[in-house]
């Protein structure tokens, strides 16, 4: 079946909208930070949520017993608790340590409404950018360079407003949004390719499952990178603090969570991403044992790809270590998006391969 | 060498809780926690245990004492510790990254030599190193062995434990309850024994494992996780031995078949055989192949015209010499599977025929001669034609084919990959070829050091058309071409045991991420003025899922529910608060 070049070109016009309302979005973010209403750090109270009648209530102090850190979290990101409605069940008393409630971003200010109504008009159009990419090309949208990071982007957004949502993890907005419209940005201009047919090698349903789950992992451990930078910010300026030297400015370091908070957050988004990782990985072992003859041929992609692997693997076991949690875990956690990174931008341009299918010449 | 560890898992609430309770959280610390109300149990959650070593030596001088045995025993532990376990990650996954920048005599041999010969001293550096086989090198071996090896030291103890707890009820309920990271109070109208029994019958409903004392209930709950762990350790181990299955007894083979002939998969017909170390060459499946046509269509317009869009070869092949031959479409991600080994498309291009006669009018050649594509774009192909037993003089030719051809400038090009304008143009050499001397050369290059090349302006030949040779040295008809598909044979006896231990691998991981290691303490005290307060405290043992939160809220909510409607109708427990029982 031919191109569909209208829709094609209706679908390039959809992509670089939304790069601009991403743009105006991070920038309302950015306002966020630089006018939004600095919280007060919250006296830290402890709650009571009568359950039921004549019940005592234990009375416990929220971080009673938290490590320093927790602290710190606590302070640095302002109230406690969400409130009672947010959550599931009344809790009856008892210390709410859950990431949601120390996050505690309840208020949220006029620039994050503004922020999170652009997000989502531009991830819309990000949908429907890559939705009809895909009806233009009669196959799944994903098939070169141009359309995996259009892909992979639109699952970054998509998986970042879903955490920001559930976790109120606004903070991250403006660090996701800068990556993703430098990242949209760059596939608009230099790694665009025109809308085509597949060549043979992808013509295959495992198209579908490996580059699904590889764009989907992709997009996930985006996010967990970019909670990662937060998180080694926010720790140094944590232990500044603690160390009474001069911090500098902090004022967005002030309205983040803490450094426990992040590095649980980041912990769990990469837990979300490595088996979608794992899955990606042995889909396309399988793959390519139905197209190459070899399901592990040590293509450079795939040496990348296992190295990307390899170090996630790392993360996983350090931040069960001791001495190699934190910091070191972050770094760890970072190397693997670096390694992810290369294979993406580097290995598949510049390395030849079994994989090149960038469409760039 | 002192290791004090802190608790593996101590995710910050567990870390809350140890310094709270003494050692609840702790899977083996045992340095100084373990108070009478030690809640400690032997298990432990996440990747934890891969450094359960709690009787590390702990100074040089005891292990000095400790001989021979010793050494061994301090050898091992340091090699299952998770410190050095993560360390032989980092250097596999290090050890990896020159396999992608240099290219391997696996895949690509024809680019490790015209490294050799480019840079001649870095690649005997390099190739000391193994670098240019870097998935075959010692080096290399050494790292994931000691890291399998370090991997099974810490399976088979903590698969020991794992059946070990599962056999062990869940620990005692520490004596203070709140200071656990999850911790409810609530007073009941039920007297201590019924309280404790409804929190039991709640507990059990959820099937959570318990243990009971006088006045509390401990309970606990996700040992699949640990399983799942397990699973996915020991399923990596599975991946490794499949892929030694496949080296020792699969193996690897390429053909290149012009349209028209066929072949026999014997050592002696294959371009290129790469055996396992246990095949020998009657071990081979003897199965015939024959290309009767091959056909590839391309994007004709368009910003991408040129790039293919489909390759399909017509084949037949029989499974013996004695079978009768089945017709097949081979295409890419179709392999042909015969008698066990797959037969795939991985390549093409094309094989323009020739005639060719000699100074004394003799017919000395006649047949194709594969080219091999030197780019993409037009499918511009390479190849030479070697006639040595061609009077007077041996003869050699280099040539070109041009699908496509077109005049770019004074210099032909092809500007599609189909024939539409199939031209070939040839540079005549007059020598002796040295084919039946000296070291093994390529057929698809012409090696003219030996030769003296013919004072003859290379001109494009159209299908038909001939060239004659100056000196009566002969006659060159170009008659017209064929296609040629390039064919990988793989027999791989692992495949199966592979993809098992993938999907156990991924499991196993579910499992570990999506189950929590939870445990549940009730315990039951009168107060002052003679009520009854039941304390419910959670400690979760692992923070991957997360969740834990709700679930804790909704017992607490459940079972307070439960204890509150005791008071007015034993069927009908909760009034407040969902209910999210079984």
């Amino acid at each position: 079946m031919p191109v569909n070049t209208g829709l094609a070109t209706v679908s390039n016009d959809l992509l670089l909208t939304a790069v601009v309302i991403y743009a105006l979005a991070m920038l309302a973010y950015a306002c966020d930070f630089a006018f939004g209403k600095k919280k007060a750090p919250a006296a830290r109270a402890a709650v009571r949520v009568p359950v039921l009648v004549g019940a005592e209530l234990a009375e416990t102090g929220a971080g009673q017993a938290a490590p320093p850190a927790a602290e710190a979290a606590a302070v640095t990101s302002g109230g406690e608790a969400g409130p009672p409605t947010r959550l599931p069940i009344p809790l009856p008393g008892g210390r709410r340590r859950g990431l949601r409630a120390a996050l505690g971003l309840d208020s949220v200010g006029r620039f994050v409404t503004i922020a999170v109504v652009l997000t989502s008009v531009g991830l819309a159009a990000h949908i429907s950018g890559v939705v009809l990419r895909g009806l233009a090309v009669h196959r799944l949208p994903w098939g070169d360079m141009y359309e995996f990071v259009t892909a992979l982007t639109c699952v970054a957004v998509t998986f970042f407003l879903g955490v920001m949502l559930r976790y109120r993890a606004y903070f991250l907005g403006l660090f996701v949004m800068a990556a993703v419209t430098l990242v949209l940005g760059l596939a608009e201009t230099i790694i665009y390719t025109p809308a085509g047919p597949l060549v043979p090698a992808l013509q295959s349903y495992w198209l579908a499952i490996h580059v699904t789950a590889m764009t989907l992992a992709t997009g996930v451990f985006f996010v967990a990178a970019v909670i990662g930078v937060a998180y080694l910010f926010v720790d140094r300026h944590a232990r500044r603090v603690a160390a009474g030297r001069p911090t500098g400015s902090d004022g967005i370091l002030r309205r983040l969570p803490g450094p426990e908070v992040l590095d649980r957050l980041a912990y769990r988004t990469v837990v979300f991403g490595f088996p979608i990782w794992t899955f990606g990985v042995m889909a396309g072992a399988i793959w390519a044992d139905k197209a190459w003859g070899s399901y592990w041929s040590w293509d450079p992609t795939e040496i990348w790809a296992f190295i990307t692997w390899v170090v996630y693997a790392c993360f996983l076991h350090a931040r069960a270590t001791a001495g190699w949690r934190g910091r070191r875990a972050a770094f760890i956690q970072l190397t693997g998006f670096g390694c992810l990174l290369f294979n993406v931008l580097v290995v598949s341009l510049v390395i030849p391969g079994l994989h090149s299918y960038a469409g760039l010449t | 060498m002192t290791r004090l560890r802190i608790p593996q898992e101590a995710e910050p609430d567990a870390l809350a809780a140890q310094d709270g309770t003494a050692g609840s959280a702790g899977p083996e610390i045992s340095v100084g926690s373990a108070g009478p109300e030690s809640t400690a149990g032997p298990e432990s959650a996440d990747f934890a245990d891969h450094d359960g070593t709690a009787g590390a030596p702990t100074s040089g001088s005891a292990v000095v004492g400790l001989g021979v045995a010793g050494w061994l025993r301090w050898g091992w532990r340091q090699l299952t510790s998770m410190r050095t376990a993560l360390i032989l990650l980092f250097l596999l996954a290090a050890g990896s990254i020159p396999g992608s920048l240099l290219p391997q005599v696996g895949t690509n041999p024809a680019s490790v030599s015209q490294y050799y010969s480019s840079h001649p001293l870095m690649a005997r550096i390099f190739g000391d190193l193994s670098l240019f086989n870097v998935f075959g090198a010692p080096w290399f071996a050494a790292v994931y062995i000691l890291l399998f090896t370090s991997l099974v030291g810490c399976v088979l103890p903590r698969t020991l434990h794992l059946v070990g707890s599962a056999r062990q009820p869940p620990p005692r309920a520490p004596r203070n309850l709140t200071r656990l990271p999850f911790a409810v109070s609530y007073a009941t109208a039920l007297k201590p024994e019924a309280a404790l029994e409804a929190a039991q019958k709640a507990l059990t409903a959820k099937r959570f494992r318990l243990r009971t004392g006088p006045d509390w209930v401990s309970a606990e709950k996700g040992y699949l996780r640990e399983v799942g762990n397990l699973l996915f350790h020991i399923a990596l181990l599975g991946l490794l031995v499949s892929i030694g299955l496949g080296g020792l007894f699969g193996y690897k083979a390429d053909r290149l078949l012009v349209t028209g002939t066929s072949f026999s998969n014997t050592v002696t017909a294959l371009d290129e055989f790469h055996p396992g170390r246990l095949v020998g060459p009657t071990d081979l499946q003897p199965f015939t192949v024959a290309l009767d046509h091959f056909s590839a269509s391309y994007v004709t317009s368009g910003p991408l015209t040129g790039q293919p869009s489909s390759f399909v070869a017509s084949v037949r092949y029989s499974a013996s010499p004695q079978d009768p031959m089945h017709k097949y479409t081979l295409s890419v991600n179709h392999p042909l599977v015969v008698d066990g080994v797959r037969v795939f498309l991985i390549g093409h291009g094309y094989a323009p025929t020739f005639r060719i006669t000699d100074g004394t009018g003799h017919l000395v050649f006649e047949g194709a001669v594969p080219f091999i594509p030197v780019e993409t774009a037009g499918l511009t192909s390479e190849g030479a034609i070697k006639v040595p037993d061609a009077d007077p003089q041996g003869l050699g030719f280099a040539g070109v084919f041009l699908p496509s051809a077109i005049d770019v400038g004074g210099r032909l090009e092809s500007w599609f990959p189909a024939p539409e304008d199939p031209m070939v143009s040839v540079v005549s050499y007059a020598g002796n070829l040295g084919m039946n001397s000296g070291p093994p050369q390529s057929v698809y290059s012409l090696d003219t050091s030996g030769l003296r090349r013919l004072p003859i302006t290379p001109r494009p030949l159209a299908i038909g058309q001939s060239m004659k040779l100056p000196d009566h040295l002969g006659t060159l008809t170009y008659t017209g071409y064929q296609q040629w598909v390039s064919l990988a044979i793989t027999y791989d006896p692992g495949q199966m045991p592979a993809l098992i231990s993938g999907v156990v691998v991924l499991a196993g991981l579910l499992l570990s991420f999506m189950v929590r290691r939870r445990r549940v303490f009730v315990r039951t005290s009168t107060d002052e003025a003679g009520r009854t307060i039941v304390d419910l405290g959670g400690l979760p043992r692992s923070d991957a899922a997360g969740g834990f939160e709700e679930e804790f809220a909704g017992l607490a909510a459940e079972m307070s529910g439960l204890h509150q409607g005791r008071l007015d109708d034993d069927h009908n427990p909760s009034d407040l608060g969902p209910s999210d029982g079984e």
